[in-house]
C-alpha cells in the first residue's frame, strides 16, 4: 500500500560549486549561430529566451559576446508599430509573455527609451478584460500568468495607473484555491509556475493580504523530495526551474527558511552539465538556458556567493529593482 | 527543453544527426518564410496554410502559426455567410478538419497552451459545436493523465457550455460541507483517502483544508483526534498523521491548554521525522515560547 515518491536518484559524484566559465560560455555560445538547430528552431520564443540568456549571463556578472547594443536593435525591430506589443522574433505576432520580456531586458540595460513605451503601455492597457483579467494576446487567451506579465511591465515603465488594478487584483484572487495556492483561471488546480505568477502580482499591487500565508508557504515547502530538488505539484517529479518558482514565492512569504537550502543546492548543482555548461531539468539531462538561468536565480536566493542578488518578485538583479525605486511587497 | 535524456553518442552519429537536424532547420525556416509572407500580402494561399499544419503538427507552440490560421478561419467564415444555402454546412466542415488538426497536435504534445486555446477558438466559431464529444474526449485524455491541468481546465470550460451542472454540483458539495458537519456523509468519502494510504500526500493538503473548516465542533475534532491516534499506532512514522494532528490541536488550542504540550511533543517528533522541513517545525516550536 506504501506510496512510492517520485524523485530521483543523485549520483555521489557531484560538483559541489557553479562552473561560472561553462555556463558563461553555453550561454554565449547558443546565442552565436542562427543556423544552430536548436536556436533556429526556438526563434518563436527567442525574446524570452534572450531574457533567460542575458539576466543569467548578469546573473554570473558578464556580459554578452555579441554586445549590448545588438540585443537592443534586435528588439526595436520585433515591436508591433500598430498594437504597441513585442514579438517573439522579427514577422511574428506581438504577445504579452515577449513584452515583457524585451521590457525587462531593456530596463537592465537602462534602454527602455529605445523603444516606444507609450505604445507598449497601450497594448498592455487594451489586453484587460471587463473581469480584471488579462488576455496573452489580442485572440484572448486568459490567464494569471499575463496578469502578472502585465503589472510587471507597467510597474517597470512607472505606469500602473493604465489600467483597473481592483478589478485585476479581484480576478487573481479568484484563482486562489483550497490550498492556498492558485491556478490559471477560477477553479484551475494549483501549481508552483501560476503560485509564483500570482504571488509575484499581489507582491507588486502590494495586496500579499490575500495569500494564506501559513497555508500556502505549507504546501510550497511540502514540493521539497528527498533529492533536495523541489516539484511543483504534489506527486510529481523534481525540476530546476520549479526552484525558482517554489523559492521565489517562499521569500515573497517570509518563508525560505521552511526548505533545506543545502539539499537543494546540492540537487542544483547536481542539475550542471559538467561537459557542456548549462543547466538541465534533471541531473543528465540536456542543458538549456530556461533552466540554467532558474537554477542559477534561485542558487542566488539561496545566498550562493558570487551569483548577483536576484530579485524574487521579478527575476532581475536587485540592483535594477533598486535603480528604478521598485518596492515589491514581502511578508515577514 | 523538459526531460530529455542526454545521449552519448560517436562522432559518426553526431554528424548524421547534425545532418538531418540541418535539413530539418531549413525547411522550417523556408516553410516559415513562404507563410510569413504570403500573409503580408493577405493572399492567403492553400499552400501555405498546409505547410503551417505540417510544421504545427511538429511543434504546436509556434504561435503566430495559430494566430495565422485564425485570420484565414475568420476569412473563410465570411466568404461563408455569401453563401445563404450551404454555406453554414461547408464553414462547419471546415472547421471540423481545424478541430481535427487540434486533436493531432494534442495527441503530439498534450501540454500546448496554444492547441487546447485554438480548438476552443474554434468551437465558439462553429455553427453546430459538439461540446458532448469534447466532453467525452477530455474524459478519454484524462483517462491517459489524469493530472494534466491543461485538459482540466478545458473541461472546465465545456461544463459552462454544456449547462452541465457540474459547477453547481461541487458547490452544492461545499456548501453540503460548510452547512453540516455533523452529517459527515459528503466529506467522509473524501476523507476515507487519508486512510487508505496514509503515505500520499495528495489527501493530507485536502485535509488540512477541511480541518480548517470553522463549522467543525470541538466534538469531531477530538472524534477525529481519536482516529489519527488509531491510525498513528498503524503507521507510527507517518509524519502526515503527526501533522494532521497539529493541525487539529491548533485549532482546538484557545479551547483547551491541554494540547499546548502535546503539540510540543508532536512538532518535536516531526524535527526527527521530517528533518528537511526543520525551519517550519522550529518556528512553530519558538513561538510556544
Amino acid at each position: 500500500m506504501a506510496t512510492l515518491i517520485k524523485d530521483v536518484k543523485l549520483s555521489d559524484n557531484i560538483v559541489k560549486k557553479v562552473l561560472f566559465e561553462k555556463h558563461i560560455d553555453f550561454i554565449n555560445d547558443y546565442g552565436q549561430d542562427e543556423n544552430n538547430y536548436e536556436y533556429g528552431m526556438t526563434d518563436y520564443l527567442r525574446i524570452s529566451g534572450m531574457y533567460w540568456a542575458l539576466t543569467a549571463l548578469d546573473l554570473m556578472n558578464s556580459e554578452p559576446a555579441q554586445g549590448k547594443d545588438k540585443v537592443v536593435e534586435y528588439i526595436k525591430q520585433c515591436q508591433d508599430p500598430q498594437s504597441g506589443g513585442i514579438s517573439a522574433c522579427i514577422g511574428h505576432d506581438p504577445h504579452i509573455l515577449h513584452t515583457l520580456s524585451a521590457v525587462q531586458i531593456l530596463a537592465m540595460y537602462d534602454q527602455l527609451n529605445a523603444i516606444d513605451t507609450d505604445g507598449v503601455v497601450r497594448y498592455i492597457q487594451g489586453l484587460q478584460q471587463p473581469d480584471g483579467s488579462f488576455a496573452g494576446d489580442k485572440w484572448g487567451e486568459i490567464d494569471t500568468r499575463f496578469s502578472f506579465c502585465a503589472v510587471m511591465t507597467l510597474s517597470l515603465l512607472k505606469k500602473m495607473d493604465v489600467i483597473n488594478v481592483e478589478k485585476a487584483v479581484d480576478f487573481v484572487a479568484s484563482c486562489k484555491n483550497f490550498d492556498g495556492g492558485f491556478g490559471s483561471r477560477p477553479l484551475s488546480e494549483s501549481h508552483a509556475g501560476l503560485i509564483y505568477c500570482c504571488v509575484g502580482f499581489l507582491s507588486i499591487t502590494n495586496r500579499l493580504d490575500i495569500v494564506d500565508q501559513e497555508t500556502l508557504a505549507w504546501w510550497l515547502c511540502e514540493r521539497q523530495l528527498p533529492s533536495g530538488g523541489l516539484n511543483g505539484r504534489p506527486e510529481k517529479l523534481p525540476d530546476v526551474c520549479y526552484s525558482w518558482w517554489v523559492l521565489s514565492s517562499l521569500t515573497i512569504l517570509g518563508r525560505l527558511h521552511w526548505i533545506d537550502a543545502e539539499a537543494l543546492k546540492t540537487f542544483i548543482f547536481a542539475c550542471q552539465d559538467t561537459e557542456t555548461g548549462g543547466f538541465a531539468d534533471r541531473p543528465g539531462d540536456v542543458a538549456d538556458p530556461f533552466h540554467t538561468v532558474f537554477g542559477l536565480a534561485a542558487l542566488s536566493l539561496l545566498g550562493y556567493e558570487s551569483i548577483q542578488k536576484v530579485n524574487p518578485t521579478y527575476c532581475m538583479p536587485q540592483r535594477i529593482i533598486d535603480k528604478l525605486e521598485l518596492k515589491p511587497q514581502y511578508l515577514s | 527543453m523538459h526531460g530529455r535524456l542526454k545521449v552519448k553518442s560517436s562522432e559518426e552519429q553526431k554528424a548524421e544527426k547534425k545532418k538531418e537536424q540541418q535539413k530539418k532547420l531549413v525547411a522550417y525556416q523556408m516553410g516559415m518564410k513562404k507563410i510569413l509572407s504570403s500573409r503580408q500580402k493577405e493572399t492567403y494561399d492553400k499552400e501555405s496554410f498546409g505547410i503551417s499544419a505540417q510544421l504545427l503538427c511538429v511543434n504546436p507552440d509556434i504561435y503566430t502559426l495559430w494566430n495565422y490560421r485564425k485570420e484565414v478561419i475568420l476569412i473563410e467564415h465570411d466568404k461563408s455567410k455569401e453563401d445563404e444555402v450551404e454555406g453554414e454546412e461547408k464553414f462547419g466542415q471546415f472547421l471540423n478538419t481545424e478541430i481535427s488538426l487540434t486533436e493531432q497536435c494534442l495527441v503530439a504534445n498534450p501540454k500546448s497552451y496554444g492547441s487546447w486555446h485554438h480548438r476552443y477558438w474554434v468551437l465558439l466559431l462553429h455553427p453546430k459545436p459538439n461540446w458532448e464529444k469534447e466532453f467525452m474526449l477530455c474524459t478519454k485524455y484524462l483517462n491517459y493523465d489524469d493530472r494534466n491541468f491543461h485538459c482540466w481546465d478545458y473541461r472546465r470550460l465545456l461544463i459552462n457550455k454544456i449547462g452541465i451542472t457540474l459547477t453547481s454540483e461541487i458547490k452544492f458539495s461545499t456548501d453540503r460541507l460548510n452547512a453540516n458537519f455533523s452529517n459527515y456523509s459528503s466529506w467522509h468519502y473524501r476523507k476515507s483517502a487519508v486512510f487508505t494510504d496514509p503515505a500520499d500526500s495528495s489527501a493530507w493538503f485536502y485535509l488540512r483544508w477541511v480541518l480548517s473548516n470553522p463549522a467543525l465542533t470541538k466534538d469531531k475534532k477530538e472524534k477525529l483526534m481519536e482516529q489519527f491516534e488509531q491510525l498513528e499506532e498503524l503507521e507510527p512514522d507517518c509524519k502526515w498523521i503527526l501533522m494532521a494532528k497539529c493541525w487539529l490541536t491548533g485549532s482546538l488550542i484557545l479551547s483547551d491548554c491541554d494540547h499546548t504540550d502535546d503539540r510540543v511533543l508532536y512538532y518535536k517528533r516531526l524535527l526527527k521525522l521530517d528533518p528537511m522541513r526543520k525551519g517550519q517545525y522550529q518556528q512553530y516550536l519558538q513561538l510556544k515560547d
